[in-house]
């Protein structure tokens, strides 16, 4: 498992390389997207009111910003599961051209297809580690705040060394916790049978 | 009888406590994780994590950026005379909730279920959430749980009727096969306080799964032996599955299998699991007849458990 130490906008090649179980730093300039933000833009038909060209790694998360002596502090950072985005996922990916999705769990099928054809990695957190993070970025712009509210609004980030990120969906469109999910059910069926419970156990059904 | 502002101030305490503090025996339970943790990359996870956490202490800010459901329990004596009665107790609560959320303690995470509107400050219909127990005495106990979304949104919190005829073996299959679905990639925050409750209609059950997960003491044991065992069963087989911190694997995906039970009926057996994320944020406070105030390292909602 190889670490590397990346510079936005990222490019093909910069993510091309990058292999499910890498680790990643990221530096340069992203954008905060939560929900709410794909769904004004994809089912309710806005327009993004920002290029992603030269910002073209999205962070899945809803930050605590407040407002001290008329400048934006970010209070805590905590990349948020990504899963529950699928719906746009694979829209986000082509029509935005992004490179890096930074999320928690990690996206479905659909759009990890389209990373595959795009070239666009996701990648997760292994800690809980807010503290460890918020140093490392500058709020520089927020957009949407009034249509979307302090949390879903699109957050301009510059971050620095950011990370540890575990890669989980590479260009290729292997998964990470795909791999994991065999030796998980595997270790699965043994704790079962160490419980006293059959292989062959069946739910008495009620419903 | 206790002053408002005396209640109101204590809550607000206990809300910043519980949002921006490890409690005590989650600590612990996280040192006792790195020193047995065989995975390298997830010992790393858990000492960012713990250390992070301790941060948060100093730098009065969240544990986590998901700050998630805001719930109250009381533990009421039944001599408590408060003034403005339990109305004001509530609406002090909302009020100690908007504050904590101002000062950014607290992100505005509360929205309309329809319409997605985000009043801002984690007010609206039945949020907060009350949930009270009456003892005697004079005291008020409060105990204020953040219950992440993590934890809650992705099949962490869910239930089955069992059979008598499948008993304790399929409510610990239950229970193991929804924390893999629940704990995959990562989705409820593991390593997870695994609350189980059994018996009761299946909202009594829910109910004390989530009291068991948010508000009894990391590593404490039910008293009652049959219990005592299927926690530690379901505790060793789960630390075995190799899920580890947030999923990527690890030895320890729970910090704590809490079970407790309620009578049910002669029909089934309802089963109701809620795991809270590994940060298990929450606080207590204690405030006696005559005003005192006291912080509690652990909420007493079990008694000493």
């Amino acid at each position: 498992m190889a670490e590397y130490h990346l510079k936005g906008p990222l490019t093909d090649e910069d993510v091309t390389k990058l292999k499910i179980g890498d680790t990643v730093y990221i530096s340069g300039e992203c954008f905060t997207c939560r929900s709410r933000l794909q769904k004004y833009i994809f089912d309710e038909k806005n327009v993004l009111p920002f290029g992603t060209k030269e910002r073209n790694i999205l962070i899945h998360n809803g930050p605590i910003v407040i407002k001290e002596n008329g400048k934006w502090k970010l209070m805590s950072f905590m990349p948020t599961s990504s899963i529950r985005f699928e719906k746009w996922g694979a829209k986000s990916v082509d029509e935005w051209n992004l490179k890096m999705i930074v999320g928690k769990t990690t996206m479905g099928a659909e759009t990890a297809k389209m990373m595959k054809e795009k070239k666009c990695v996701h990648v997760s957190p292994r800690s809980v580690s807010p503290n460890l993070w918020i140093d490392s970025i500058e709020v520089q712009d927020v957009y949407l705040y009034d249509e979307l509210g302090r949390i879903e609004a699109a957050w301009f980030f510059k971050v620095n060394e950011l990370g540890p990120f575990i890669v989980d969906i590479d260009c290729e469109g292997n998964n990470y916790f795909d791999r994991l999910d065999q030796d998980i059910a595997d270790k699965k069926d043994e704790a079962l049978k160490k419980l006293g419970i059959d292989e062959n156990f069946e739910f008495t059904k009620l419903y | 009888m206790i002053k408002t502002e005396i209640y109101e101030q204590a809550l607000f305490e206990t809300i910043k406590r519980g949002a921006t503090e490890i409690s005590p025996d989650v600590k612990d339970a996280f040192m006792k994780a790195i020193e047995r943790e065989a995975n390298p990359d997830a010992k790393n996870g858990l000492e960012a994590t713990l250390k992070s956490m301790e941060m948060s202490k100093v730098r009065e800010n969240p544990l986590c950026v998901d700050t998630g459901w805001p719930i109250f329990y009381f533990k009421v004596g039944n001599q408590c005379e408060l003034e403005g009665g339990f109305v004001e107790l509530e609406n002090a609560a909302r009020r100690a909730v908007a504050k904590a959320t101002e000062l950014g303690y607290l992100r505005a995470t509360m929205k309309h279920p329809l319409t997605g509107y985000d009043p801002g400050n984690n007010i609206g219909m039945n949020i907060p959430d009350f949930t009270y127990q009456f003892v005697d005495g004079d005291a008020i106990e409060m105990s204020y749980a953040a219950k992440g979304g993590g934890s809650e949104c992705f099949g962490g919190t869910r239930h089955r009727i069992v059979a008598f005829a499948d008993g304790i073996k399929g409510i610990e299959k239950f229970v193991i096969e929804s924390f893999v679905a629940s704990a995959r990639a990562g989705a409820v925050c593991p390593p997870s306080v695994l609350g189980i409750g059994i018996g009761g209609t299946a909202n009594v059950a829910a109910n004390l799964a989530k009291e068991a997960a948010c508000l009894r003491t990391v590593g404490s044991k039910h008293p009652d032996p049959m219990f005592a065992k299927i926690e530690e069963d379901l505790y060793e087989a789960i630390n075995s599955l190799g899920i580890g911190i947030l999923g990527a694997g690890g030895s320890t995906s729970v910090l704590a299998v809490n079970v407790e039970y309620a009578y049910t009926h002669i029909a089934g057996i309802a089963c109701a699991t809620s795991t809270n994320c590994m940060v298990a944020r929450r606080a207590s406070s204690r405030i006696d007849g005559n005003g005192t105030v006291t912080k509690m390292t652990s909420p007493n909602w079990f008694g000493d458990r």
